[in-house]
Protein backbone atom coordinates (compact mmCIF):
# COMPACT_ATOMS: atom_id res chain seq x y z
CA UNK A 1 0.00 0.00 0.00
CA UNK A 2 1.65 3.30 -1.00
CA UNK A 3 0.55 6.90 0.31
CA UNK A 4 -1.40 8.57 -2.58
CA UNK A 5 -1.77 11.93 -3.72
CA UNK A 6 -4.45 13.72 -5.83
CA UNK A 7 -3.69 14.19 -9.30
CA UNK A 8 -3.49 17.74 -9.63
CA UNK A 9 -2.77 19.27 -13.28
CA UNK A 10 -1.16 22.46 -12.36
CA UNK A 11 -0.33 24.06 -15.87
CA UNK A 12 2.75 26.94 -15.55
CA UNK A 13 0.75 30.03 -16.11
CA UNK A 14 0.96 33.31 -17.86
CA UNK A 15 3.70 34.40 -15.35
CA UNK A 16 5.88 31.42 -15.90
CA UNK A 17 5.79 32.54 -19.33
CA UNK A 18 6.28 36.08 -19.28
CA UNK A 19 9.30 35.37 -16.78
CA UNK A 20 11.11 32.70 -19.46
CA UNK A 21 10.88 35.23 -22.13
CA UNK A 22 12.15 37.76 -19.96
CA UNK A 23 14.84 35.60 -19.23
CA UNK A 24 15.62 34.99 -22.62
CA UNK A 25 15.63 38.24 -23.54
CA UNK A 26 18.32 38.64 -20.34
CA UNK A 27 20.74 35.52 -21.69
CA UNK A 28 20.42 37.54 -25.27
CA UNK A 29 21.14 41.29 -23.70
CA UNK A 30 23.51 40.00 -21.67
CA UNK A 31 25.32 37.80 -24.28
CA UNK A 32 26.52 41.26 -25.74
CA UNK A 33 27.61 39.36 -29.35
CA UNK A 34 24.06 37.95 -29.55
CA UNK A 35 22.87 42.01 -30.29
CA UNK A 36 25.80 42.94 -31.86
CA UNK A 37 25.84 40.87 -34.64
CA UNK A 38 21.89 40.87 -36.01
CA UNK A 39 21.69 44.31 -35.10
CA UNK A 40 24.22 46.26 -35.15
CA UNK A 41 25.93 44.14 -38.32
CA UNK A 42 23.16 44.75 -40.80
CA UNK A 43 22.64 48.91 -39.95
CA UNK A 44 26.64 49.12 -40.29
CA UNK A 45 26.68 47.58 -43.65
CA UNK A 46 23.63 49.63 -44.61
CA UNK A 47 24.87 52.98 -43.13
CA UNK A 48 28.03 52.41 -45.58
CA UNK A 49 26.52 51.32 -48.51
CA UNK A 50 24.12 54.42 -47.90
CA UNK A 51 26.91 56.83 -47.84
CA UNK A 52 28.04 55.21 -51.25
CA UNK A 53 26.19 54.81 -54.11
CA UNK A 54 22.84 53.87 -52.63
CA UNK A 55 21.35 57.39 -53.82
CA UNK A 56 21.33 56.81 -57.42
CA UNK A 57 17.63 57.17 -58.62
CA UNK A 58 15.73 54.69 -60.26
CA UNK A 59 13.29 55.09 -63.66
CA UNK A 60 10.47 53.64 -61.29
CA UNK A 61 11.22 56.58 -58.84
CA UNK A 62 13.26 54.30 -56.29
CA UNK A 63 16.96 54.33 -55.44
CA UNK A 64 19.41 51.53 -55.81
CA UNK A 65 19.02 52.08 -51.43
CA UNK A 66 15.46 51.47 -51.77
CA UNK A 67 15.26 48.15 -54.01
CA UNK A 68 19.01 46.45 -53.53
CA UNK A 69 20.15 47.43 -50.28
CA UNK A 70 17.02 47.60 -47.72
CA UNK A 71 16.13 43.98 -49.04
CA UNK A 72 19.20 42.82 -48.04
CA UNK A 73 19.69 44.62 -45.18
CA UNK A 74 16.05 42.95 -43.53
CA UNK A 75 17.29 40.04 -44.53
CA UNK A 76 20.57 40.00 -42.82
CA UNK A 77 18.39 41.11 -39.98
CA UNK A 78 16.53 37.65 -39.97
CA UNK A 79 19.41 35.88 -41.09
CA UNK A 80 21.80 36.67 -38.20
CA UNK A 81 19.11 35.89 -35.15
CA UNK A 82 17.44 32.64 -37.21
CA UNK A 83 20.63 31.45 -38.59
CA UNK A 84 23.34 32.32 -36.08
CA UNK A 85 21.82 33.31 -32.42
CA UNK A 86 18.80 31.27 -31.92
CA UNK A 87 20.49 27.59 -32.80
CA UNK A 88 23.77 28.48 -30.51
CA UNK A 89 21.11 29.21 -27.34
CA UNK A 90 19.08 26.13 -28.27
CA UNK A 91 22.53 24.21 -28.42
CA UNK A 92 23.82 25.92 -25.46
CA UNK A 93 20.48 24.62 -22.91
CA UNK A 94 20.62 21.52 -24.32
CA UNK A 95 24.51 20.79 -24.23
CA UNK A 96 24.17 22.46 -20.85
CA UNK A 97 21.66 20.32 -19.09
CA UNK A 98 19.27 23.06 -18.95
CA UNK A 99 16.58 21.70 -21.00
CA UNK A 100 16.91 18.36 -19.11
CA UNK A 101 16.24 20.52 -15.73
CA UNK A 102 13.21 22.04 -16.94
CA UNK A 103 12.23 18.37 -17.69
CA UNK A 104 12.01 17.46 -14.40
CA UNK A 105 9.78 20.30 -13.46
CA UNK A 106 6.15 21.31 -14.36
CA UNK A 107 7.59 23.45 -17.07
CA UNK A 108 7.84 21.90 -20.20
CA UNK A 109 10.94 22.38 -22.68
CA UNK A 110 9.00 23.15 -25.02
CA UNK A 111 8.46 26.20 -23.63
CA UNK A 112 11.82 27.23 -23.75
CA UNK A 113 11.69 27.01 -27.57
CA UNK A 114 8.17 29.28 -27.94
CA UNK A 115 9.96 31.63 -25.10
CA UNK A 116 13.24 31.96 -27.64
CA UNK A 117 10.77 32.69 -30.44
CA UNK A 118 9.04 35.04 -29.12
CA UNK A 119 12.68 36.70 -28.29
CA UNK A 120 13.54 36.55 -31.98
CA UNK A 121 10.61 38.25 -33.11
CA UNK A 122 11.33 40.35 -30.56
CA UNK A 123 14.94 40.83 -31.51
CA UNK A 124 13.86 41.07 -34.92
CA UNK A 125 11.08 44.03 -34.48
CA UNK A 126 13.99 45.83 -32.53
CA UNK A 127 15.98 45.57 -35.68
CA UNK A 128 13.11 46.06 -38.16
CA UNK A 129 12.49 49.28 -36.51
CA UNK A 130 16.08 50.70 -35.97
CA UNK A 131 17.09 49.75 -39.54
CA UNK A 132 13.81 51.66 -40.90
CA UNK A 133 14.23 54.80 -39.10
CA UNK A 134 17.81 54.93 -39.92
CA UNK A 135 17.05 54.32 -43.34
CA UNK A 136 13.97 56.76 -43.71
CA UNK A 137 15.50 59.36 -41.81
CA UNK A 138 18.94 59.29 -42.40
CA UNK A 139 18.66 58.09 -46.24
CA UNK A 140 15.60 59.59 -47.00
CA UNK A 141 14.50 56.10 -48.15
CA UNK A 142 11.17 55.07 -49.71
CA UNK A 143 8.56 52.44 -47.81
CA UNK A 144 8.30 49.84 -50.23
CA UNK A 145 5.74 50.06 -52.98
CA UNK A 146 3.56 47.24 -52.33
CA UNK A 147 3.86 47.28 -48.22
CA UNK A 148 2.15 44.65 -47.57
CA UNK A 149 3.61 42.45 -49.51
CA UNK A 150 6.98 43.32 -48.05
CA UNK A 151 5.47 42.65 -45.05
CA UNK A 152 4.52 39.04 -45.65
CA UNK A 153 7.47 38.38 -47.45
CA UNK A 154 9.61 39.81 -44.42
CA UNK A 155 7.57 37.44 -41.89
CA UNK A 156 8.02 34.70 -44.38
CA UNK A 157 11.58 34.88 -44.65
CA UNK A 158 11.90 35.32 -40.61
CA UNK A 159 10.09 32.09 -40.66
CA UNK A 160 12.61 29.95 -43.12
CA UNK A 161 15.56 31.38 -41.59
CA UNK A 162 14.03 30.05 -37.92
CA UNK A 163 13.38 27.09 -39.62
CA UNK A 164 16.87 26.47 -41.01
CA UNK A 165 18.11 27.57 -37.39
CA UNK A 166 15.69 24.52 -35.60
CA UNK A 167 17.71 22.36 -38.55
CA UNK A 168 21.16 23.52 -37.68
CA UNK A 169 20.53 23.09 -33.55
CA UNK A 170 18.75 19.39 -34.30
CA UNK A 171 21.39 18.42 -36.05
CA UNK A 172 24.81 20.10 -34.62
CA UNK A 173 26.72 18.06 -31.61
CA UNK A 174 28.33 20.72 -29.97
CA UNK A 175 27.88 24.58 -29.52
CA UNK A 176 30.63 25.19 -30.41
CA UNK A 177 29.67 23.25 -33.67
CA UNK A 178 26.50 24.55 -33.83
CA UNK A 179 27.89 28.48 -34.03
CA UNK A 180 30.19 27.45 -36.71
CA UNK A 181 27.21 25.47 -38.91
CA UNK A 182 25.19 28.90 -38.48
CA UNK A 183 28.21 30.95 -39.75
CA UNK A 184 28.93 29.14 -42.76
CA UNK A 185 25.16 28.50 -42.86
CA UNK A 186 24.72 32.56 -43.32
CA UNK A 187 27.98 33.22 -45.12
CA UNK A 188 27.64 30.26 -47.79
CA UNK A 189 23.73 31.65 -48.46
CA UNK A 190 24.65 35.42 -47.98
CA UNK A 191 26.90 35.10 -50.51
CA UNK A 192 25.14 33.20 -52.81
CA UNK A 193 22.58 35.32 -52.19
CA UNK A 194 24.40 38.63 -53.10
CA UNK A 195 25.41 40.03 -49.53
CA UNK A 196 28.52 40.51 -50.95
CA UNK A 197 27.35 42.08 -54.56
CA UNK A 198 24.44 41.99 -56.84
CA UNK A 199 24.22 38.52 -58.40
CA UNK A 200 23.72 40.13 -61.46
CA UNK A 201 27.25 39.38 -62.42
CA UNK A 202 27.12 35.77 -60.82
CA UNK A 203 27.14 31.93 -63.52
CA UNK A 204 23.70 31.42 -64.05
CA UNK A 205 24.04 28.13 -61.76
CA UNK A 206 25.66 29.96 -58.94
CA UNK A 207 22.55 32.08 -59.06
CA UNK A 208 19.62 29.81 -59.43
CA UNK A 209 21.19 28.16 -55.84
CA UNK A 210 21.64 31.19 -54.75
CA UNK A 211 17.95 32.60 -55.37
CA UNK A 212 16.78 28.76 -54.03
CA UNK A 213 17.88 29.11 -51.01
CA UNK A 214 16.23 30.96 -48.35
CA UNK A 215 18.68 34.10 -47.91
CA UNK A 216 18.36 35.29 -51.71
CA UNK A 217 14.92 33.99 -52.49
CA UNK A 218 14.24 36.29 -49.27
CA UNK A 219 16.38 39.40 -51.25
CA UNK A 220 14.93 38.98 -54.36
CA UNK A 221 11.18 38.69 -52.89
CA UNK A 222 11.53 41.86 -50.80
CA UNK A 223 13.28 43.88 -53.63
CA UNK A 224 10.06 43.19 -56.04
CA UNK A 225 7.80 44.39 -53.05
CA UNK A 226 9.76 46.85 -52.26
CA UNK A 227 9.50 48.03 -56.59
CA UNK A 228 5.85 47.65 -56.31
CA UNK A 229 6.12 44.36 -58.48
CA UNK A 230 4.93 40.91 -57.41
CA UNK A 231 7.24 38.52 -55.79
CA UNK A 232 8.33 35.70 -58.57
CA UNK A 233 6.51 32.56 -57.32
CA UNK A 234 9.84 30.61 -57.54
CA UNK A 235 11.35 32.54 -54.58
CA UNK A 236 8.00 32.62 -52.55
CA UNK A 237 8.18 28.28 -53.01
CA UNK A 238 11.80 27.87 -52.05
CA UNK A 239 10.86 30.08 -48.56
CA UNK A 240 7.89 27.58 -48.16
CA UNK A 241 10.05 24.31 -49.53
CA UNK A 242 12.93 25.72 -46.66
CA UNK A 243 10.39 25.84 -43.91
CA UNK A 244 9.11 22.72 -44.67
CA UNK A 245 11.70 20.91 -45.31
CA UNK A 246 13.94 22.40 -42.44
CA UNK A 247 11.09 21.29 -39.83
CA UNK A 248 10.04 17.77 -40.68
CA UNK A 249 13.85 17.56 -40.42
CA UNK A 250 14.36 19.20 -37.17
CA UNK A 251 10.95 17.41 -35.91
CA UNK A 252 12.98 14.03 -36.60
CA UNK A 253 16.04 14.95 -35.19
CA UNK A 254 16.04 17.27 -32.48
CA UNK A 255 17.23 15.64 -29.30
CA UNK A 256 16.39 17.38 -25.54
CA UNK A 257 19.44 15.86 -24.11
CA UNK B 1 2.66 3.73 4.54
CA UNK B 2 5.21 3.59 1.45
CA UNK B 3 5.76 6.49 -0.23
CA UNK B 4 7.76 4.80 -2.93
CA UNK B 5 7.64 1.53 -3.51
CA UNK B 6 10.26 0.11 -6.75
CA UNK B 7 9.81 -3.09 -8.37
CA UNK B 8 12.25 -5.25 -10.54
CA UNK B 9 13.12 -2.12 -12.60
CA UNK B 10 15.33 -3.06 -15.73
CA UNK B 11 17.38 -0.83 -18.20
CA UNK B 12 19.75 -1.60 -21.02
CA UNK B 13 21.81 0.87 -22.85
CA UNK B 14 22.76 -0.99 -25.89
CA UNK B 15 24.60 -4.17 -24.65
CA UNK B 16 24.88 -3.01 -21.22
CA UNK B 17 22.69 -3.52 -18.78
CA UNK B 18 22.73 -0.17 -16.25
CA UNK B 19 19.89 -1.82 -14.13
CA UNK B 20 19.46 -5.50 -14.07
CA UNK B 21 16.94 -6.13 -10.70
CA UNK B 22 16.25 -2.87 -8.71
CA UNK B 23 13.49 -3.05 -5.85
CA UNK B 24 13.27 -1.35 -2.48
CA UNK B 25 10.41 0.26 -0.66
CA UNK B 26 10.65 3.99 1.05
CA UNK B 27 8.08 4.88 3.73
CA UNK B 28 6.76 8.41 3.96
CA UNK B 29 9.08 10.65 5.83
CA UNK B 30 11.75 8.69 5.19
CA UNK B 31 15.50 9.38 4.08
CA UNK B 32 16.59 6.29 1.83
CA UNK B 33 20.04 6.11 0.94
CA UNK B 34 21.00 4.79 -2.23
CA UNK B 35 24.17 3.32 -2.38
CA UNK B 36 27.22 2.21 -4.33
CA UNK B 37 30.44 2.39 -6.53
CA UNK B 38 30.20 4.89 -9.60
CA UNK B 39 28.52 3.07 -12.72
CA UNK B 40 26.82 0.71 -10.13
CA UNK B 41 23.21 2.12 -11.59
CA UNK B 42 22.60 4.51 -8.85
CA UNK B 43 21.53 7.50 -11.33
CA UNK B 44 19.62 5.54 -13.96
CA UNK B 45 17.52 3.96 -10.91
CA UNK B 46 16.41 7.27 -9.63
CA UNK B 47 15.66 8.58 -13.08
CA UNK B 48 13.19 5.54 -13.16
CA UNK B 49 11.78 6.94 -10.09
CA UNK B 50 11.18 10.57 -11.54
CA UNK B 51 9.79 9.68 -14.42
CA UNK B 52 13.18 11.15 -16.46
CA UNK B 53 13.91 7.54 -17.78
CA UNK B 54 11.69 4.70 -19.24
CA UNK B 55 12.53 1.39 -17.76
CA UNK B 56 12.33 -1.67 -19.60
CA UNK B 57 11.06 -3.61 -17.27
CA UNK B 58 9.63 -3.28 -13.70
CA UNK B 59 7.45 -0.74 -12.04
CA UNK B 60 8.02 2.12 -9.71
CA UNK B 61 5.16 4.00 -8.02
CA UNK B 62 5.53 7.36 -6.46
CA UNK B 63 2.56 8.33 -3.79
CA UNK B 64 0.64 6.59 -5.78
CA UNK B 65 1.73 7.69 -9.45
CA UNK B 66 3.03 5.91 -12.25
CA UNK B 67 6.40 7.71 -13.03
CA UNK B 68 6.08 6.85 -16.72
CA UNK B 69 2.19 7.37 -17.14
CA UNK B 70 1.13 10.15 -14.72
CA UNK B 71 4.64 12.43 -15.29
CA UNK B 72 2.86 15.34 -15.60
CA UNK B 73 1.26 14.52 -11.78
CA UNK B 74 4.45 13.77 -10.90
CA UNK B 75 6.12 17.09 -11.55
CA UNK B 76 3.76 18.76 -8.86
CA UNK B 77 5.19 16.50 -6.00
CA UNK B 78 8.88 15.15 -6.79
CA UNK B 79 11.75 17.90 -7.07
CA UNK B 80 14.57 16.49 -8.57
CA UNK B 81 18.51 17.78 -8.23
CA UNK B 82 20.51 16.15 -11.10
CA UNK B 83 24.14 15.50 -11.11
CA UNK B 84 25.89 17.84 -13.01
CA UNK B 85 23.17 20.28 -14.85
CA UNK B 86 23.67 23.71 -15.47
CA UNK B 87 21.56 27.06 -15.95
CA UNK B 88 20.74 29.87 -17.60
CA UNK B 89 24.71 30.88 -17.31
CA UNK B 90 23.89 34.64 -17.06
CA UNK B 91 20.65 34.93 -15.07
CA UNK B 92 21.44 35.76 -11.31
CA UNK B 93 20.37 33.08 -7.81
CA UNK B 94 17.46 35.13 -7.44
CA UNK B 95 15.83 35.28 -11.38
CA UNK B 96 16.82 31.61 -11.94
CA UNK B 97 14.60 30.63 -8.65
CA UNK B 98 12.03 32.87 -8.93
CA UNK B 99 11.56 31.38 -12.43
CA UNK B 100 11.28 27.72 -11.60
CA UNK B 101 9.25 28.85 -8.78
CA UNK B 102 6.95 29.84 -11.23
CA UNK B 103 6.56 26.64 -12.47
CA UNK B 104 4.51 25.58 -9.08
CA UNK B 105 1.11 25.85 -8.11
CA UNK B 106 2.44 26.95 -4.38
CA UNK B 107 6.16 27.41 -4.28
CA UNK B 108 8.39 28.12 -1.52
CA UNK B 109 9.67 31.80 -0.48
CA UNK B 110 12.20 32.84 -2.74
CA UNK B 111 14.19 34.76 -0.44
CA UNK B 112 14.22 31.97 2.25
CA UNK B 113 15.00 29.83 0.26
CA UNK B 114 17.78 31.10 -0.90
CA UNK B 115 18.88 31.43 2.61
CA UNK B 116 18.51 28.15 3.55
CA UNK B 117 20.57 27.21 0.88
CA UNK B 118 23.14 29.65 2.19
CA UNK B 119 23.33 31.81 -1.44
CA UNK B 120 21.91 35.12 0.41
CA UNK B 121 25.04 37.14 0.15
CA UNK B 122 25.19 36.03 -3.84
CA UNK B 123 21.02 36.56 -4.23
CA UNK B 124 22.57 39.45 -7.61
CA UNK B 125 25.44 36.83 -8.94
CA UNK B 126 24.64 35.49 -12.53
CA UNK B 127 24.49 31.63 -12.34
CA UNK B 128 28.16 31.80 -14.74
CA UNK B 129 29.93 33.72 -11.69
CA UNK B 130 29.16 31.12 -8.86
CA UNK B 131 31.58 28.46 -7.70
CA UNK B 132 31.05 24.89 -8.03
CA UNK B 133 29.50 24.24 -4.69
CA UNK B 134 27.48 27.60 -5.12
CA UNK B 135 25.80 26.41 -7.88
CA UNK B 136 25.33 23.01 -6.01
CA UNK B 137 23.47 24.91 -3.64
CA UNK B 138 21.21 26.48 -5.94
CA UNK B 139 20.50 23.60 -7.89
CA UNK B 140 19.32 22.09 -4.68
CA UNK B 141 17.02 25.12 -3.90
CA UNK B 142 15.90 24.48 -6.89
CA UNK B 143 14.94 21.14 -6.38
CA UNK B 144 12.86 22.27 -3.38
CA UNK B 145 11.51 25.21 -4.63
CA UNK B 146 7.89 23.77 -5.36
CA UNK B 147 7.08 22.25 -2.00
CA UNK B 148 7.71 18.81 -3.11
CA UNK B 149 6.47 15.87 -1.38
CA UNK B 150 8.90 13.48 -2.32
CA UNK B 151 12.40 14.77 -3.21
CA UNK B 152 15.69 12.85 -5.39
CA UNK B 153 19.08 14.30 -3.97
CA UNK B 154 21.38 13.22 -6.51
CA UNK B 155 25.42 13.65 -5.38
CA UNK B 156 23.82 15.95 -2.71
CA UNK B 157 26.91 17.35 -1.22
CA UNK B 158 29.63 16.32 -4.01
CA UNK B 159 31.82 19.50 -4.39
CA UNK B 160 31.00 21.35 -1.31
CA UNK B 161 33.13 22.52 1.48
CA UNK B 162 32.47 20.87 5.03
CA UNK B 163 30.53 24.20 6.23
CA UNK B 164 28.46 24.12 3.18
CA UNK B 165 27.96 20.49 3.78
CA UNK B 166 26.67 20.30 6.87
CA UNK B 167 24.36 23.59 6.32
CA UNK B 168 23.06 21.37 3.52
CA UNK B 169 22.55 18.34 5.91
CA UNK B 170 20.76 20.43 8.21
CA UNK B 171 18.06 21.51 5.31
CA UNK B 172 18.16 17.87 4.54
CA UNK B 173 17.12 16.80 8.20
CA UNK B 174 14.52 19.78 8.37
CA UNK B 175 13.33 18.56 5.29
CA UNK B 176 12.56 15.53 7.59
CA UNK B 177 10.51 16.92 10.34
CA UNK B 178 8.19 18.14 7.74
CA UNK B 179 7.29 14.85 6.73
CA UNK B 180 8.89 15.12 2.90
CA UNK B 181 10.35 11.78 1.73
CA UNK B 182 14.27 12.02 0.39
CA UNK B 183 15.97 9.56 -2.01
CA UNK B 184 19.62 10.48 -1.55
CA UNK B 185 22.07 9.16 -3.97
CA UNK B 186 25.65 9.24 -2.72
CA UNK B 187 28.91 7.37 -2.12
CA UNK B 188 30.24 9.81 0.89
CA UNK B 189 29.60 7.36 3.93
CA UNK B 190 29.37 10.37 6.63
CA UNK B 191 26.45 11.97 4.71
CA UNK B 192 24.33 8.08 4.89
CA UNK B 193 25.24 7.76 8.47
CA UNK B 194 23.83 10.74 9.81
CA UNK B 195 21.07 11.33 7.36
CA UNK B 196 19.79 7.79 6.20
CA UNK B 197 17.20 5.95 8.05
CA UNK B 198 17.78 3.25 5.40
CA UNK B 199 20.11 2.41 2.62
CA UNK B 200 19.73 0.48 -0.42
CA UNK B 201 23.28 -0.78 -1.43
CA UNK B 202 23.48 -1.26 -5.04
CA UNK B 203 25.82 -3.27 -7.23
CA UNK B 204 26.50 -3.68 -10.92
CA UNK B 205 22.90 -2.85 -11.32
CA UNK B 206 21.22 -5.03 -8.21
CA UNK B 207 20.40 -4.33 -4.94
CA UNK B 208 22.89 -6.31 -2.65
CA UNK B 209 20.76 -5.47 0.49
CA UNK B 210 18.37 -2.80 2.11
CA UNK B 211 18.45 -2.27 5.63
CA UNK B 212 19.81 0.84 8.52
CA UNK B 213 23.57 1.76 7.84
CA UNK B 214 24.05 0.11 11.32
CA UNK B 215 22.13 -2.96 9.95
CA UNK B 216 24.67 -2.93 6.73
CA UNK B 217 27.50 -2.61 8.99
CA UNK B 218 26.32 -5.59 10.63
CA UNK B 219 25.27 -7.76 7.94
CA UNK B 220 28.59 -7.48 6.82
CA UNK B 221 29.45 -9.43 9.64
CA UNK B 222 32.99 -7.48 10.15
CA UNK B 223 34.44 -8.09 13.43
CA UNK B 224 35.59 -5.23 15.91
CA UNK B 225 38.89 -4.98 16.97
CA UNK B 226 40.94 -3.26 20.27
CA UNK B 227 44.74 -2.35 19.66
CA UNK B 228 47.08 -1.41 22.01
CA UNK B 229 50.79 -0.51 22.81
CA UNK B 230 52.74 -2.76 25.29
CA UNK B 231 56.60 -2.95 25.86
CA UNK B 232 58.25 -5.32 25.71
CA UNK B 233 57.13 -8.79 25.29
CA UNK B 234 53.72 -9.66 25.60
CA UNK B 235 52.30 -13.18 27.09
CA UNK B 236 49.28 -13.58 24.76
CA UNK B 237 48.29 -16.41 27.23
CA UNK B 238 46.56 -13.03 29.52
CA UNK B 239 43.43 -13.41 26.91
CA UNK B 240 43.01 -17.37 26.90
CA UNK B 241 40.19 -18.14 27.66
CA UNK B 242 38.54 -14.68 28.38
CA UNK B 243 34.61 -14.82 27.00
CA UNK B 244 34.06 -12.48 23.74
CA UNK B 245 37.85 -12.75 22.73
CA UNK B 246 38.14 -14.32 19.11
CA UNK B 247 41.83 -13.78 18.03
CA UNK B 248 44.64 -11.73 19.72
CA UNK B 249 47.94 -11.10 17.05
CA UNK B 250 51.11 -9.64 18.71
CA UNK B 251 53.01 -8.02 15.94
CA UNK B 252 56.55 -6.83 18.47
CA UNK B 253 54.60 -4.02 20.35
CA UNK B 254 51.48 -3.74 19.26
CA UNK B 255 48.52 -6.11 20.47
CA UNK B 256 45.17 -6.06 17.71
CA UNK B 257 42.58 -8.26 19.81
CA UNK B 258 39.55 -9.20 17.70
CA UNK B 259 36.09 -9.77 19.65
CA UNK B 260 32.56 -9.41 20.02
CA UNK B 261 30.54 -7.22 22.83
CA UNK B 262 31.65 -4.48 24.25
CA UNK B 263 35.18 -5.23 23.60
CA UNK B 264 37.03 -2.08 24.89
CA UNK B 265 35.83 -3.35 28.48
CA UNK B 266 36.56 -7.21 28.13
CA UNK B 267 40.28 -6.43 26.77
CA UNK B 268 40.47 -3.48 29.46
CA UNK B 269 39.13 -5.45 32.44
CA UNK B 270 41.72 -8.64 31.58
CA UNK B 271 44.52 -6.42 31.28
CA UNK B 272 44.12 -4.54 34.42
CA UNK B 273 43.36 -8.12 36.58
CA UNK B 274 46.70 -9.15 34.57
CA UNK B 275 48.46 -6.41 35.75
CA UNK B 276 49.90 -5.68 31.94
CA UNK B 277 50.65 -2.13 31.53
CA UNK B 278 49.53 -0.55 27.94
CA UNK B 279 49.56 2.70 26.06
CA UNK B 280 47.25 3.92 22.98
CA UNK B 281 44.65 1.71 23.27
CA UNK B 282 42.17 2.10 20.59
CA UNK B 283 38.54 0.55 19.52
CA UNK B 284 38.53 0.04 15.49
CA UNK B 285 34.27 -0.48 14.46
CA UNK B 286 33.86 -1.48 10.89
CA UNK B 287 32.42 1.42 9.40
CA UNK B 288 29.97 1.56 6.89
CA UNK B 289 33.04 2.25 3.93
CA UNK B 290 34.31 -1.68 5.22
CA UNK B 291 31.10 -2.99 4.97
CA UNK B 292 30.71 -1.63 1.97
CA UNK B 293 34.05 -3.12 0.64
CA UNK B 294 33.06 -6.76 2.46
CA UNK B 295 29.51 -6.86 0.71
CA UNK B 296 30.64 -5.37 -2.93
CA UNK B 297 34.44 -6.50 -2.96
CA UNK B 298 35.16 -2.98 -4.16
CA UNK B 299 35.79 0.44 -2.74
CA UNK B 300 33.37 3.05 -3.01
CA UNK B 301 35.02 5.54 -5.30
CA UNK B 302 36.16 2.59 -7.27
CA UNK B 303 34.08 2.38 -11.15
CA UNK B 304 32.55 -1.26 -11.43
CA UNK B 305 32.51 -2.90 -15.01
CA UNK B 306 29.42 -1.49 -15.69
CA UNK B 307 29.13 2.04 -16.91
CA UNK B 308 26.18 4.31 -16.44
Amino acid sequence: MTATVAPTRHRPGPRSWSLLVVSELKMVIRDTSGLVIPIALPVLIMVMNGIGTGSEVLPNGLTVFDVYLMPLVLTMIVATIGVINMPSFLSYYRKAGILKRLSVTPANPLMILVAQVITSVIQTLVGLTLAMAIALTVFDANLPTSLWTAVGVFALSAVAMYAVGMLIAALSPTPNATIAIGLIAFFVMGAAGGMFGTIDGFPEPVRAVGEALPFGASVQAMSTAWAGETPELKHVIALLVAIVVSAVVAGRYFRWQ
Amino acid sequence: MNAIEVQGLHKRYGDTVAVDDVGFDVDEGEIMGILGSNGAGKTTTVEMIAGVRRPDRGTANVLGLNPTADTAALRQILGMQLQESHLHASLTVTELVRLYASFYPDPADVPRLIESVGLSEKSKTRFEKLSGGQQQRLSIALALVGKPRVVILDELTTGLDPQARRRIWALVEELKTEGVTIVLVSHLMEEVERLCDRVTLIDAGTVVATTTPSGLIARAALAQNVTFRVSGTFDRAVFAGVAGIDDVEVDDETVTVTGEGDLLQTVGSTLVSAGVVVTETRLHQPTLDDAFVALTGRRLDENSEEAA
